[in-house]
């Protein structure tokens, strides 16, 4: 039953052979170097500052929401740079490969990448931006924000969530490793079929590309059933439904489709998975297999996908706008409805992704008013924001900025999209250049408001805003460079350059791909400023210290916590009275009130068992990924029998003790995030209840 | 859901699980999941028989699943949970609905063996 596959195997090392390491790849030579040098920098830090303790108590096998937030943002941010020096890649190419006469480099016979190792680059882009970027960077947005919005101590399932964030980085883990083991998918980052098929793409690539996904796809699977609950169960006191802020909501719309879809990509790759390991036919030409079921269930996935993605972004400028405007967000109940109905109608729209297929005028026109459907929700939403903003005192903060910056990429990405709703259109447009303008537009809101929001909740976190001034730079240079390369695409896709060209034959596109290219240069130097930004603010953290509502205009109850906010969230469970709660608190003079005394806080303790459960799910995608079965069949027995053991645990936690919170709502820097917190597993529940 | 925030056994779903239908849970999903791949992989079904035998082991294999996992039924412990399962079957019928829709279509206009009645009967683009 078992595929045979091309090239040496041995039972002791599966597919995995010395030949496999692209030692001879100069580029990959110099990212090696970069990636062992930013490691050695990294644990010579951990070990020269005796650190490694700290971080295996605090982070590595922490429960707390906030914690798994921002290393769910780390982890995000440092795969969008990987992505972004993809991206360049891919710009840089394109520009040098122009025309019969474009020279080559370093063994390619234009540009500098030969088309084998150009394909990965693409397929390793999306797949990098979309599941292993802007995912993790969203979901930690949600991690952190939404129990503080709710009132809540903690997630619902506080161990689920780590073990969410452990199988998304022991994914991550995997597509960096495919730089140096192996390769990666040259599929795109569909995965496109019959490309995919083991007959067509016989090296690992594909199965880095499949395994990294479908561990990853777990965590975010368990994640959205762990919001869906919190946010169900976890609210505080009086926080009726419609007291619940945008963001939580547009957190639960975004987890329903996160739940319902995500399984739906599970299918497809394990049946891929079935084609390429066990030989089925599935997907096939021919055998009774189908090429078109697997575009099919793949985009059923990724249509949805593209709500997920946006439904928090829409959450978040939905915080940001109303604070910087200090007036209430206009039409709340509107756009709860509208989060609603862009999500339910997420489900109908899929086949506009391959109207070419040649379904027939009938369902072509369905799926075409379906989606243009989506138009009206969506405009409800930005007609809400503008009329927030309509007679407002706007104050022009970074994080205000960005969030008007996303408006405008959205209705840049939403009108093109209403084009590409047109099967005529699509059918022209198909493939081109166009089409990939059209949907950065909507992924770059995406990163706009990941930017909007870690400028709005910095302060919240760790206390401090970041710099204005670099933040500014930052916002601008990235906002042209943005600007730049996605006009010249746009033009570029009427002109008729289709998609993943490794050589641009027309050298009637140079000037603007050369206009990419230079787009891509600010780019590089917006890059530099969000790290002279981050530099600068930790080197003026005293002066940008943050109170609890850093912005002074802030309307929900995450801001009625200190900054830093203590990992114990809220020192007394606050009662909600109305929507926008500080508001109405600051209004009312409400918003200083100190509780005459503290109760213990009932928190759960941190266990090690999710970090160790995910990189027991990353040692075993990648002996599926090299077929070594031993260790396959470790990995997984140990995982299973990792997750039956903890099953037992009955994690009592403990309780902090009222002297103790009394102290660090005192002293804020005693329960911050990134202070280090004593053994506390001697205030052990039924201890604290005898008394 | 009611319960102790700190002892799981003190939630009535919680404590529906055992270790016993847990172990038939998994082994008759594996066999019914396994038992399709091989009648799949064997090729000795015709095509109608092939899809009603696949079709009844899934059935089969969400039964079990429904059953000896989740312990689906409508007590007032556990309704919460089958109403969640209901509540996905309409999504299960548009997004299977209309990808037999598109695929039969699909199927008539561009399997058709060249002067077939179905061929002569299928609108085109020009048309």
């Amino acid at each position: 039953m078992q595929v045979h596959v091309p090239g040496p195997w041995s039972p002791l090392f599966g597919r995995l052979t010395l030949d496999q390491i692209p030692y001879n790849i100069p580029i990959l030579q110099y990212t090696f170097a970069g990636a062992m040098l930013a490691a050695i920098v990294v644990v010579g830090a951990v070990l020269y500052f005796k650190k490694v303790g700290y971080f295996w108590r605090e982070w590595l096998t922490t429960v707390d929401h906030k914690k798994i937030g921002v290393m769910y943002i780390v982890i995000g941010l440092v795969m969008l740079f990987r992505g972004f020096a993809d991206g360049l890649l891919i710009r840089t190419q394109q520009v040098l490969a122009n025309g019969p006469n474009a020279p080559g480099y370093m063994g390619a016979q234009h540009g500098f990448l030969p088309p084998f190792h150009f394909d990965q680059v693409y397929s390793a882009h999306g797949t990098i931006m979309i599941l292993f970027a802007a995912t993790p960077i969203l979901t930690g947005f949600q991690n952190i924000v939404v129990p503080l919005q709710l009132g809540a101590r903690d997630m619902a399932f506080p161990y689920m969530n780590a073990l969410s964030l452990w199988l998304t980085a022991g994914a991550a883990g995997l597509v960096m490793l495919s730089l140096f083991v192996g390769d990666f998918s040259a599929a795109g980052w569909v995965g496109l079929i019959p490309l995919t098929e083991l007959p067509y793409s016989p090296s690992t690539g594909v199965d880095y590309w499949m395994w990294a996904i479908q561990i990853s796809s777990v965590g975010t699977t368990l994640n959205a059933i762990n919001m869906i609950v919190t946010i169900v169960e976890m609210r505080a006191p009086g926080m009726t439904w419609f007291r619940m802020p945008i963001f939580s909501w547009t957190t639960l719309s975004t987890n329903i489709i996160g739940l319902t879809a995500f399984p739906v990509l599970g299918v497809a790759l394990a049946l891929l998975g079935a084609d390429r390991y066990l030989g089925t036919h599935f997907f096939t030409a021919g055998m009774g297999g189908n090429l078109m079921l697997y575009t099919n269930l793949f985009w059923l996935w990724g249509h949805p996908e593209v709500y997920f993605l946006i439904l928090p972004v829409f959450g978040i400028l939905s915080e940001v706008v109303p604070t910087f405007c200090e007036k209430p967000l206009f039409g709340y109940v509107t756009m709860v409805a509208a989060s609603f109905a862009i999500a339910g109608v997420s489900w109908v729209v899929w086949l506009h992704h391959f109207f070419t297929m040649g379904a027939g005028p009938d369902i072509n026109g369905f799926f075409s008013v379906a989606t243009m459907l989506v138009g009206i929700p969506t405009g409800v939403k930005v007609f809400n924001w503008a009329f927030t903003m309509y007679r407002a005192r706007i104050t022009y903060t970074v994080p205000m900025l960005w969030a008007m910056f996303g408006l405008f990429l959205l209705l840049a990405g939403g009108l093109t999209g209403m084009m590409l709703a047109i099967p005529a259109v699509n059918y022209t447009v198909h493939d081109s250049v166009f089409v990939i303008a059209h949907f950065h537009c909507m992924v770059l809101l995406v990163v706009a408001a990941a930017f909007a929001g870690v400028s709005y909740w910095f302060p919240k976190v760790f206390g401090f805003r970041l710099d204005e001034s670099w933040g500014k730079a930052f916002f601008w240079t990235f906002s042209i460079a943005t600007l730049i390369v996605f006009t010249a695409m746009f033009a570029l896709g009427f002109e008729g350059e289709t998609r993943r060209l490794d050589w641009t034959f027309n050298t009637a596109w140079k000037p603007m791909l050369v206009v990419e290219e230079i787009g891509m240069i600010l780019y590089v130097i917006s890059l530099a400023c969000f790290a002279l930004m981050l530099v600068f603010s930790i080197v003026n953290r005293k002066k940008n210290a943050a109170g609890p509502d850093a912005w002074g205009t802030s309307r929900t109850l995450e801001w009625l916590t200190p900054s830093p906010v203590p990992f114990y969230n809220f020192a007394v469970t606050p009662q909600v009275n109305t929507r926008d709660e500080l508001a109405w608190r600051r209004k009312h003079g409400l918003d200083k009130a100190q509780p005459e005394h503290f109760e213990a806080i009932h928190m759960p303790s941190n266990t090690g068992m999710p970090f160790v459960i995910g990189m027991l799910a990353a040692v075993w995608g990648f002996a599926m990924i090299w077929r070594i079965w031993w260790l396959a069949a470790i990995s997984l027995t140990a995982l299973i029998v990792c997750v039956i053991i903890r099953s037992f645990y009955k994690n009592e936690g403990y309780h902090l003790q009222p002297e103790e919170i009394a102290a660090m709502e005192r002293d804020l820097a005693l329960g911050s995030v990134v202070s280090e917190q004593p053994d506390r597993s001697h205030h052990h529940y039924s201890h604290v209840e005898a008394h | 859901m009611a319960g102790s925030h700190s002892d799981p056994l003190a939630h009535p779903e919680v404590r529906m699980g055992g270790a016993m239908r847990y172990i038939a849970g998994f082994i008759s999903t594996v066999a019914l999941m396994g038992a399709a791949l091989i009648v799949t992989l064997r090729h000795d079904m015709g095509y109608e028989t092939y899809v009603e035998v696949v079709g009844g082991l899934a059935a089969l294999a969400l039964l079990s699943q429904a059953v000896l996992f989740y312990g689906l039924d409508i007590s007032r412990a556990q309704i919460w949970k089958s109403v969640s399962l209901i509540l996905t079957v309409p999504l299960f019928i548009i997004t299977v609905g209309l990808t037999v829709w598109m695929f039969q279509s699909l199927d008539q206009r561009t399997m058709v063996m060249p002067n077939s009645a179905a061929a002569a009967t299928q609108p085109t683009l020009l048309q």
